[in-house]
Parts: structure tokens; C-alpha cells; sequence
């Protein structure tokens, strides 16, 4: 019985994972125990749920085997505007701007998906291009200028900051969307679909899927979810300018490719993400509490993806080489 | 046994058939908006426009990047990309001025400096050619990776220490109005030019960027050439360092340079090269480097500022993209359409 | 005549000038499993993708249960419950196999969410019969090749298909799972399938099928009752036919051998091939496709290496790592693809022919290419190469003329062996005879030429020395003047797979 359950776990596919960030929790416990208060790890991961939030959307277009770039700024757009609009009509319940940004990062998702699955172009460029398209809509709309915390109503820092059972609101609506994103991929037809394309372009055409169309909801739910963290991002913090969010397109990157999303399309699960996004956290939070250890941050960063990226390939060869095995028993 | 099957083209029937078809070429109508633009200012703002010192500073403020331009050119040759690029001509700018604190020889820190331009690159290269990684996401991490690095040396530092040199070539006219760093990047787009039209590098870039399969086949060796690409990408990095630190006013820090990426890309594809590999002169990214001068310029006179310039620059991006895009997508969604209606009938 | 639910009469399709399928006649048995034999472009999978609704035959007619369909598209074929099973499994590879057999019919809750829990449990029903070892929840692309195929099979099953078309399923299958998948398809016929089994192996047919219908040169031949023909004149009815193709004088003399292979293997590829490279001496490689020629002339080139075994030019050990070591060595390679791995489609005629050796036309650091185009001007004249002019691109050029500028390419090197892989594919027959003079000129310079071709006729008509391969490995080697179309078809199916039946 105690036989089964140890297979059963170590078949986890991602127990590589679960095992890494559990030797990296160990060690940040002998290293710094000052770490691993309640209140501490509660606020780490209210400042790390945005890139959950990011990471998800970044996720259903790496499924598809395409990159978006723009989610930064699509985050900084969204968020100047629904703070602005929070900040000059304090009357209206902030749910609307809740609202009102998820529908500006849909619309946002929607631009990116209709140049990559209707006109074709190179994921890649075209996200780069709407990427600065975007923030600098973000710095015309605010002019430039900052919006500070006593602008902010109660009502809308509440979505972030609020508590509930000891956890904040933004984490509590993390971990909400994480899980209607699993289920959407998991059992939901768009969600599958996503996969299909992700995986064999090919045979999706012959099963009559449209992949331009699959392509376009990727983006745009994408879009979605960089939205609602644009609106989150200045409720946590109870600021907003257009040049906040910078570089965080790099920190979902690396959640989902450390998180065993395939850079090619076709690969990839919610709980891996999990995983990853609480091993980056830690990670950062770890750098932040080592004095002079905060400044290795982006060469982290930059050598995690590299890493990952060479495991993940690595994987794929040794499949090959398996495939070429089976061939050869043949002849 | 037909001995006149084959003639080299008649050069002169070529010519006159093809004037037309020269002056619709895109690298042309590249020249045509950027006298466009010349005249717009010269109507709008003649005192602004003649006086002595607007146009060399109008072209001057487009020289630092401009070399990046030219490395990127073998870059999307290949059918590649590199967004470390600014991240290089930060880490090199501070080896540059790590040097010079120390007390050495400028000669020596130009020289470390490009060298070290030169090793990311290589870094970039071998990541892409030998372990085939995809180069989107290979220098999307080492974009972190090098800043961070600087990041780490740096910390919340300024390097201050430059060659006096750099200020000069970054702003210096020679007899009053023909910009220093105009000159040197003409220089190197004359080198790039011959390298990509006359050379056998230059040849094997075209043919990687068609189809790397059969280049491999006919005995091309693709490894090196990409390697080479990324170095010398790094290396012009490196240069571009040189006159980003001149016009700056000699002075460093980790967070400098942070979008240069995305003009250098917006230049490149803007001046005709395509994204997909294979097609597009030097000429052309040297008239669209220009022409983004000019376009600054005019938007600043306009009332948009730095930032706002960045959509303009996304969109033109995307727009320089999609042309040749809608155009086969036209014919053939019109085709899809005539053919639809021919099997109705 | 109700007795057959498929009856194909009079088919005709041409694509282009290539007449694929001429006038094929074809009558399938309610509930028998009817074998289609034919060697590589005898039109078999043209027939299938006819019955299958992929193409749409110019004349003749397609009867359902006696009625005359048209499919408009694969769909209308599969809703009439017609299923075909490839080699190239056109499947998922990251989804898993539940996944892969309800894609396009998912089972859904009232929620019109996927019902993960129906399916599995239909899926395991539906591969139980097939399989007691395929593991639903697992992705594709962790199954066998054999495992994949019999998830295709249950795929077409779980669609109700009435007829099922098998395309050489034993191919990729070890003995063992071969007997599966036999008595698979008794089972299958016992539940009333009608079965269409494509395949090279007669052990296949005696097993499996009553009748057989042969295909040559796209032509219907005859259809027989399995227990009433002998092998003899079964393969006589698969290669029979007149050599009337003309090929031209042979006029070389063949000289010592400069390239030995000896015993190279390659895990997944091929197995212990070896043969001999002669000077002057046109050596045909054939053997059905997939029997691993084109991957035992890669490994010659430098594209793939081999895992063991050794390579000899002239008497010294040679290791060849890429192409360019190859062309260094003075060995060159045609490829089985001329759009993808021969020419550069974009690039001028001239810069193809120049590509493997551009240093020779530096002068003074910079190419010539006044040199460069009167080169190729020159190498395009002696193979006759029809185009405007030099600079004009290869994507204009007829398929013959187009394998012509990956010759002048080749003739541009300094080359003593050539490689041609299958070099008149798809090339017409004017073309090929063209082709078949440059072939012949070079080996009378000197050339070792090395031919893969799957046209026997070709082969005979213009090889010295045949080699055979079959899955992997040589199974016969002889010269021309041995030879029979019959014996190399033999050596191409296997021998050993006769003694099935003691002849």
C-alpha cells in the first residue's frame, strides 16, 4: 500500500520540480530563518501573484507554440487607465474597473492574436511591436504622470490588499484563476484545442480545427489576464504610471518554462506553473533578504531560462534517441 | 545541343525594362519619405530647418544606435533575432569604463570593450548554432543575463570615467556640418555592404536565410556563419557603445539603454530586411535609420515626447511587417474567394 | 453484384500530365479482407486517397453498397464509414491516447464539458480487443509505433467505419506484434468489417486475406483468389511488363573500386550494409521506400553518421562528418528532395550552381560574378539546361531542368563519387532520358556513381551492379546481367518471408 503511494508520487510528471522547490525551501531555512514567518510568506506571495496571474496568460500562448511580449505593458496600460478612471469617479464600485480593465486586456490580447493567427505574422515581432505600442499608449493616457496612494479608494485597494482568512485578495484570486485555468484546459473544447494546435499544426487541419481562430482566444485571454493584473498591480500597490511592469514579460517567461511549459507549443500543465511561480518567489525573496545578493536578480533570471531551455531540448533528444531504439529492434 | 539557350542578360534591354521596377523598389520609396519628411520641415519650420546646426544634430541623434542597425542586418538575414543587444552595449560601455578607472590605456578599454561586446555575442551564438536553441528565447534570457551582470558590478553605481574621444566622434561636425559619427557609420555601412553583396559570408547568409537545409546540403557551414552573425552583432553592440556613451555625456549606469532593442529591430525590418530571413540590402536599414531621425525629430517638434515616439516606433514595426504580408494575403484570400465562387456556379 | 459494398470501375486521376490512376477497377466483398499489392508508384496510394474522398477522380465511379457516391472531402467519406490507416500517423503526439481517438467527437457532460471519466472508459473498452497493454492516459507519442497503429485502429472502429483501409500496417511491427494485429483483423472481419490491407509482405496476404488485386504503372492488372495463385506469377503480374524504355549506350569502362562500405550501421536506420564503389561503374541501391537507401546515402554524406562499421576511399579510413567533408573527399550527393534539400528556390540559377564552392571565384576578397555566371553558363551547357537566362531563379524551371542546375552544381565540385538519389523522380520521360546521357557521360569520365531508385526498369536499364535493401539491411547484391525484375522484387520483400509457403 505505502508501495503504491511512493509510485504514485514519483510518477508525478512534475515531482523533479516539487522536489527542487522543496530542497530550495529547506535551504532557505537553514540559511535564513528570519524567512519563514507566517506574515513574511504571506506577503511574499501577495507580491508574487502577479506573475501567476501573468505567467497563466503567458502559458496559453506558449501552448500554442507562439510568445507574447507585450504582457508588461499591456499590464501598465490597463492599469493607468482603470486607476485613472478609479481616481477621478470615486463613486462607481470599483468592480467596474475590474471590468473595464479586463475588457482593455482582452482588446489588448485581441490586437496581438489578429496579426499572429489572421495575418500571419511572427509572434516574436509583432508582440515586441505592440509591447511598446502599448505602453506608450499607457504614458499618452497619463500624461506622464504618477497617480499616488491618497488617490486610491479603499474600495478598489481592497481587490489586493483586502484579507480573507488570513490570505490577501490577490493571492486569493490567483489561486481562483489557476484553478478556471486548469479546468479550461484541462476539460473545456477552446481549452484542448489549444494543445491540439500546439502540438501537431498538421493534424489539426485535418480534424477540421480552425488554428487562426484557437490563436486569436490564446491572445486574447491572455490579454484578459494581463488586464486584471494591470488593475490588481496598482491596487497592491496603490500606484500607478506607465512605466510600471517593466521586464515582468520575462518574469512569466520563466515561470512557464521552468514550470515545464514546452517553448514549442503542445506542453505543458497548471500545477507545474504553481510550482514554479512559489520556487521563484522564493527565490526572490531569498535575494531580497541577502544583504548585497538583491543586484543578482536578472542574471538569475536570465541563467534559469537558459538552463531551462537546454534541460527542456536535452529531453526532447533523449526522446528521439528512444524512438530510434524501438526502430532499430526492428531490423 | 542548343548553344543559345543560355545567354547572360542583355544588360542594356535589362535597364530600361527594369526602371519602373527600380524606382517602385522599397529601398526607393524608403528615399522618397525621407525627402518627404525633408520637405515637410523645410515648409513648416524654414528657420529652424536652415540653421546651421538642426540637421547635423537631427542625424547625430540617430547615430548611436545605428550601428546595432547594421549588425542586426546579418542577424535577420539569418532568420534570427537578438534583443540582448542593448544589454551588450550596456555590459561593454562598463567594462569600457571599468578600465578606464583603473587607469589604463583608452586604447586598451576601446579594445576590452569590444572585445567583450564580442564574447556575448559568441555567448549568444554557440547557444543558438551549436545547442540549437531558439534565438528568440536565447537572447531574450541573456538580455536579463548581461544587464545583470552589470547589474551586479555596477550595483547603484555611475561610471563616469570616458575617453575624452567619445564626445567628440558622438558630437563633433567636420567643417561645421557633416556629423563625425555620420561618417564613421557610413564607413561601416560601406563594410557591411561589401560584406553582405560581395563576400562569401555575405552570400551564405542569403542562402542560410532561404533555406538552411540546402545550404547544409550544397556544403555550407551554417554553424559558423550564425556564430560569426552574433558575434559580430555583439561586436557592433560594442560600438554602438562608444557613441552612446559620447552623446550621454560620459556617464553609465545599469538601467541605461533599455528599449534600444526595439528601434534597432523597427529600423532593420523598416529599411526592407525581412524578419523571416533571406531578403533585403544594407542600403535600406541606412535610409530607415535616417528616416526614424527625422521622424523623432518631427514628433518632438510636434509636442510628442520620448515615450509616445515608442508607439510610433511599435507601429511602424509592425506595419513595415505586415505590408509585404497583406499583400500576398490579399491575393490570396482573392483567389480563395474567385475560386469559391467557380465551384458554386 | 450487391454482394460487394465497394466497387471503384473505371477510375481515372491525373494530376498535371501524370496519369496517377488509369481505368482502376476494384470490387470488395462485404466482410473480406481483400490484400492490394503493388511495388512504390504502382498508384496504391492514389487508389486509397480516391476511396477516401482526399481526391476526386477525374472519370469513373465510386459505388457504395450500390449506390454511386462523390465525397466532396474526407469528412463525407468518413461519415459513409469508410477509415484508413496511414503509416505517417497523422495523430497528437503531446495528447493522450483518449485524447486522440474522440478529437473532433468528444464525449461532454451537459455542461458541454469534455467527460473525461466516459471517455476513458469507452476508450479502454475500445482497446481492450486490440491491446491489453496500451495505457489510455498516456500521450501518444510514449507508444510503440505498433501501439500507435492499433490506437488508430480503434479510432476508426470507435467511428463505425464499415471499411477500413490499412496502409502496409506490418511495416514498422516485429513478428510478434505482427501476429496481434492478425488476428486483430480476423476479429475484425468476424464483426463484419470489409478490409482493404495494403502491404509488400506476402506473408501478410496468405495470412489474411482471400483475394488480391495488383496494381503496375498506375493500371488495374487483375484480382485473384489468394489460395489460387502461385508467388511466381503473382510478382510476374507486379513487375511483368515490357522494358521498352530506351536508355542510352553504355560506353564506360569500370576501373577499380574507390570507395568501400563496410558493415556501417545505424541504430533506428540500417544494419550491417555493405557494398563496393567502382569507377566508371553505375551501382543501383534499391529496395522499397523506407528500406533505409536514402539514410545509408546521408550517412555517405555526411548528413547523418554511422554508429558503427567502417568507410573506405581509396583503401584509407575515412571519417565523414558533414557535407563538407564529404565534398572535400570528392564525394557528392543529389538529394531525394530537390525543393528542400537541393536547390535554394529563391536564388538565382547561378548562385545555386556556385554555392559549394564559392571560394573558387574570390578574386580579390570579393566574389566575382561575372565568373561566377560563366561557370554556370558553361556546366548548364553541357547538361543542356533550358532556361531564359542565368539569372533567373529555379522555381520557374521544370522538375528535369530544375535536377539539372543540382547537377551543374554537383559537376561544379571536384568530385569522384556521386550519390543520386532517385534522380528522375518525378521528372518526364524526355527529361529522364536527358538525364540518364549525363549519367552515363560521367561514369565514362570516371565518376563511381551510386543510384537509388525505386523504378525497376531504371535500374535495369542503366545500373552495372544491383544492390538490394530491404528494412535496414542488403539482402541481395548481384550485377546487371543476373538480374530479373522478379528477383529484385524478391530481395526487396524479404526472401526469408517465402518460406511461409515452402516455394
Amino acid at each position: 500500500m505505502a508501495e503504491n503511494i511512493f509510485r504514485k508520487i514519483t510518477q508525478y510528471r512534475n515531482f523533479g520540480l516539487l522536489v527542487g522547490m522543496i530542497i530550495l525551501i529547506i535551504l532557505g531555512l537553514i540559511i535564513t530563518p528570519a524567512m519563514f514567518t507566517m506574515d513574511s510568506i504571506i506577503s511574499m506571495l501577495r507580491n508574487n501573484s502577479i506573475y501567476a496571474i501573468l505567467a497563466i496568460g503567458m502559458m496559453f500562448v506558449l501552448l500554442t507554440g507562439g510568445i507574447d511580449l507585450s504582457v508588461g505593458s499591456t499590464l501598465a496600460l490597463t492599469g493607468v487607465v482603470s486607476s485613472l478612471l478609479m481616481s477621478t469617479n470615486p463613486g462607481i464600485p470599483a468592480v467596474i474597473w475590474v471590468l473595464v480593465s479586463i475588457l482593455i486586456g482582452a482588446l489588448c490580447g485581441f490586437v496581438n492574436g489578429f496579426l499572429i493567427g489572421k495575418l500571419n505574422m511572427i509572434p516574436m515581432i509583432s508582440t515586441l511591436g505592440t509591447m511598446y505600442a502599448f505602453r506608450g499608449l499607457a504614458f499618452l493616457i497619463s500624461g506622464g504622470s504618477w497617480l499616488f496612494p491618497h488617490l486610491f479608494t479603499p474600495g478598489y485597494t481592497w481587490y489586493s490588499g483586502g484579507n480573507f482568512l488570513g490570505i490577501y485578495n490577490i493571492t486569493w484570486i490567483a489561486i481562483i484563476l489557476f484553478i478556471l485555468a486548469a479546468i479550461f484546459l484541462s476539460i473545456t473544447k477552446p481549452g484542448r484545442r489549444i494543445y491540439a494546435i500546439g502540438t501537431s499544426s498538421e493534424s489539426s487541419k485535418v480534424s477540421g480545427i480552425n488554428e487562426g481562430n484557437v490563436k486569436i482566444l490564446s491572445y486574447t485571454l491572455c490579454g484578459a489576464l494581463s488586464g486584471l493584473a494591470g488593475m490588481l498591480y496598482t491596487a497592491n500597490h496603490a500606484i500607478s504610471f506607465y512605466g510600471m511592469a517593466e521586464g515582468f514579460e520575462m518574469q512569466a517567461i520563466a515561470i512557464c518554462i521552468l514550470g515545464g511549459v514546452s517553448i514549442v507549443g503542445g506542453k505543458g500543465r497548471i500545477d507545474g506553473i504553481v510550482i514554479s511561480t512559489v520556487m521563484m518567489a522564493f527565490i526572490s525573496y531569498f535575494i531580497s533578504l541577502l544583504p548585497g545578493l538583491s543586484v543578482w536578480q536578472d542574471a538569475i533570471q536570465g541563467g534559469i531560462i537558459i538552463i531551462a531551455v537546454v534541460i527542456n531540448i536535452i529531453t526532447l533528444k533523449m526522446a528521439d534517441k528512444r524512438t530510434l531504439k524501438e526502430k532499430g529492434a526492428l531490423i | 545541343m542548343d548553344n543559345k539557350n543560355l545567354e547572360i542578360r542583355d544588360l542594356k534591354v535589362k535597364e530600361k525594362f527594369t526602371i519602373k521596377k527600380f524606382l517602385l523598389r522599397w529601398e526607393m520609396i524608403l528615399i522618397y519619405i525621407l525627402v518627404l519628411i525633408n520637405i515637410v520641415l523645410m515648409i513648416s519650420k524654414p528657420n529652424l530647418y536652415f540653421e546651421a546646426s538642426t540637421i547635423p544634430s537631427i542625424i547625430q541623434s540617430g547615430m548611436d544606435l545605428s550601428f546595432m542597425v547594421l549588425g542586426m542586418i546579418f542577424i535577420l538575414m539569418l532568420g534570427d533575432i537578438d534583443v540582448s543587444i542593448a544589454s551588450i552595449m550596456i555590459l561593454s560601455s562598463m567594462v569600457m569604463g571599468l578600465i578606464m578607472d583603473a587607469g589604463i590605456n583608452s586604447v586598451i578599454a576601446v579594445i576590452c570593450g569590444i572585445i567583450a561586446g564580442g564574447l556575448c555575442g559568441l555567448f549568444n551564438g554557440i547557444l543558438v548554432a551549436k545547442i540549437n536553441m531558439p534565438s528568440v528565447i536565447v537572447t531574450i534570457a541573456t538580455m536579463s543575463l548581461f544587464r545583470g551582470i552589470v547589474k551586479i558590478v555596477l550595483d547603484v553605481n555611475v561610471l563616469k570615467n570616458f575617453p575624452e574621444v567619445f564626445k567628440t566622434l558622438s558630437w563633433h561636425n567636420l567643417f561645421g556640418f557633416i556629423p563625425l559619427s555620420l561618417i564613421c557609420f557610413l564607413i561601416f555601412a560601406v563594410v557591411f555592404s561589401v560584406f553582405l553583396h560581395k563576400s562569401k559570408f555575405g552570400r551564405e547568409l542569403y542562402m542560410i536565410g532561404n533555406n538552411k537545409v540546402a545550404s547544409k546540403y550544397s556544403g555550407i557551414n551554417v554553424e559558423k556563419v550564425k556564430i560569426i552573425a552574433f558575434v559580430s552583432m555583439g561586436v557592433m553592440s560594442a560600438v554602438s557603445a562608444i557613441f552612446f556613451v559620447g552623446r550621454m555625456g560620459g556617464g553609465v549606469s545599469s538601467t541605461m539603454g533599455k528599449g534600444y532593442e526595439l528601434e534597432v529591430i523597427a529600423i532593420a525590418v523598416l529599411g526592407g530586411i525581412s524578419t523571416s530571413g533571406g531578403k533585403g540590402k544594407v542600403y535600406g536599414p541606412v535610409i530607415a535609420t535616417l528616416i526614424m531621425s527625422f521622424l523623432s525629430y518631427t514628433l518632438g517638434l510636434l509636442g510628442v515626447d520620448a515615450n509616445t515616439r515608442k508607439i510610433v516606433t511599435g507601429v511602424i514595426l509592425i506595419i513595415a511587417v505586415l505590408i509585404p504580408n497583406i499583400n500576398k494575403q490579399l491575393f490570396k484570400n482573392i483567389k480563395e474567394f474567385l475560386l469559391s465562387k467557380k465551384i458554386n456556379n | 453484384m450487391t454482394n460487394y459494398i465497394l466497387q471503384l470501375k473505371d477510375v481515372v486521376k491525373k494530376f498535371g500530365g501524370v496519369i496517377a490512376l488509369d481505368g482502376a477497377q476494384f470490387q470488395l466483398k462485404k466482410g473480406e479482407v481483400h490484400a492490394l499489392m503493388g511495388e512504390n508508384g504502382a498508384g496504391k496510394s492514389t487508389f486509397i486517397k480516391v476511396i477516401t474522398g482526399i481526391h476526386k477522380p477525374d472519370s469513373g465511379t465510386i459505388l457504395l453498397d450500390g449506390k454511386s457516391v462523390s465525397f466532396k472531402s474526407p469528412l463525407d467519406s468518413e461519415k459513409l464509414g469508410i477509415a484508413a490507416i496511414y503509416q505517417h500517423v497523422t495523430a497528437f503526439p503531446d495528447l493522450s491516447v483518449v485524447e486522440n481517438i474522440f478529437m473532433g467527437r468528444e464525449i461532454t457532460t451537459k455542461f458541454h464539458t469534455y467527460d473525461w471519466k466516459a471517455m476513458r472508459k469507452r476508450a479502454k473498452e475500445i482497446i481492450a480487443p486490440l491491446s491489453d497493454r496500451i495505457d489510455v492516459s498516456k500521450p501518444m507519442n510514449t507508444l510503440s509505433v505498433a501501439q500507435q497503429q492499433l490506437v488508430e485502429i480503434a479510432k476508426a472502429l470507435s467511428r463505425e467505419a464499415r471499411i477500413l483501409i490499412m496502409d502496409e500496417p506490418t511495416a514498422s511491427l516485429t513478428k510478434h506484434e505482427c501476429e496481434e494485429l492478425y488476428k486483430i483483423v480476423d476479429r475484425l472481419r468476424a464483426q463484419g468489417v470489409s478490409i482493404i490491407f495494403i502491404t509488400h509482405k506476402f506473408e501478410d496476404m496468405y495470412r489474411v486475406a482471400t483475394r488480391v488485386t495488383v496494381l503496375r504503372d498506375s493500371k488495374y492488372i487483375g484480382t485473384w483468389d489468394v489460395d489460387k495463385i502461385s508467388n511466381h506469377d503473382l510478382i510476374t503480374a507486379m513487375v511483368g511488363r515490357e522494358l521498352d524504355q530506351m536508355y542510352p549506350d553504355k560506353t564506360s569502362t569500370i576501373g577499380e573500386v574507390v570507395l568501400e562500405v563496410k558493415n556501417i550501421s545505424k541504430e533506428g536506420y540500417y544494419k550491417n550494409v555493405s557494398f563496393n564503389a567502382k569507377k566508371g561503374e553505375i551501382l543501383a541501391l534499391t529496395g522499397l521506400v523506407g528500406a533505409g537507401r536514402t539514410e545509408v546515402c546521408q550517412s555517405l554524406f555526411g548528413i547523418l553518421t554511422p554508429d558503427s562499421g567502417e568507410i573506405l576511399l581509396d583503401k584509407k579510413l575515412i571519417n565523414i562528418k558533414s557535407p563538407i567533408d564529404a565534398l572535400k573527399m570528392g564525394i557528392g550527393l543529389l538529394p531525394e528532395d530537390r525543393q528542400v534539400q537541393g536547390l535554394i528556390n529563391e536564388l538565382p540559377i547561378y548562385q545555386n550552381v556556385t554555392a559549394p564552392v564559392l571560394n573558387r571565384f574570390i578574386k580579390k576578397g570579393v566574389l566575382s560574378v561575372d565568373d561566377e555566371m560563366n561557370k554556370s553558363i558553361e556546366l548548364c551547357e553541357k547538361i543542356q539546361l533550358k532556361a531564359k537566362n542565368i539569372e533567373e531563379t529555379p522555381a520557374s524551371l521544370s522538375g528535369g531542368n530544375q535536377q539539372k542546375v543540382v547537377f551543374a552544381k554537383l559537376l561544379n565540385c571536384d568530385l569522384r563519387i556521386l550519390i543520386l538519389d532517385e534522380p528522375t523522380k518525378g521528372i518526364d520521360v524526355g527529361a529522364k532520358y536527358s538525364i540518364y546521357e549525363i549519367m552515363n557521360e560521367l561514369a565514362s569520365k570516371g565518376y563511381a556513381i551510386i543510384m537509388v531508385s525505386s523504378e525497376m526498369p531504371e535500374v535495369l536499364g542503366m545500373a552495372d551492379r544491383i544492390v538490394v535493401m530491404s528494412s535496414g539491411r542488403v539482402t541481395d547484391s548481384f550485377s546487371t546481367k543476373e538480374a530479373t525484375q522478379e528477383r529484385i522484387l524478391e530481395a526487396s520483400l524479404n526472401k526469408k518471408l517465402f518460406e511461409v509457403r515452402g516455394e
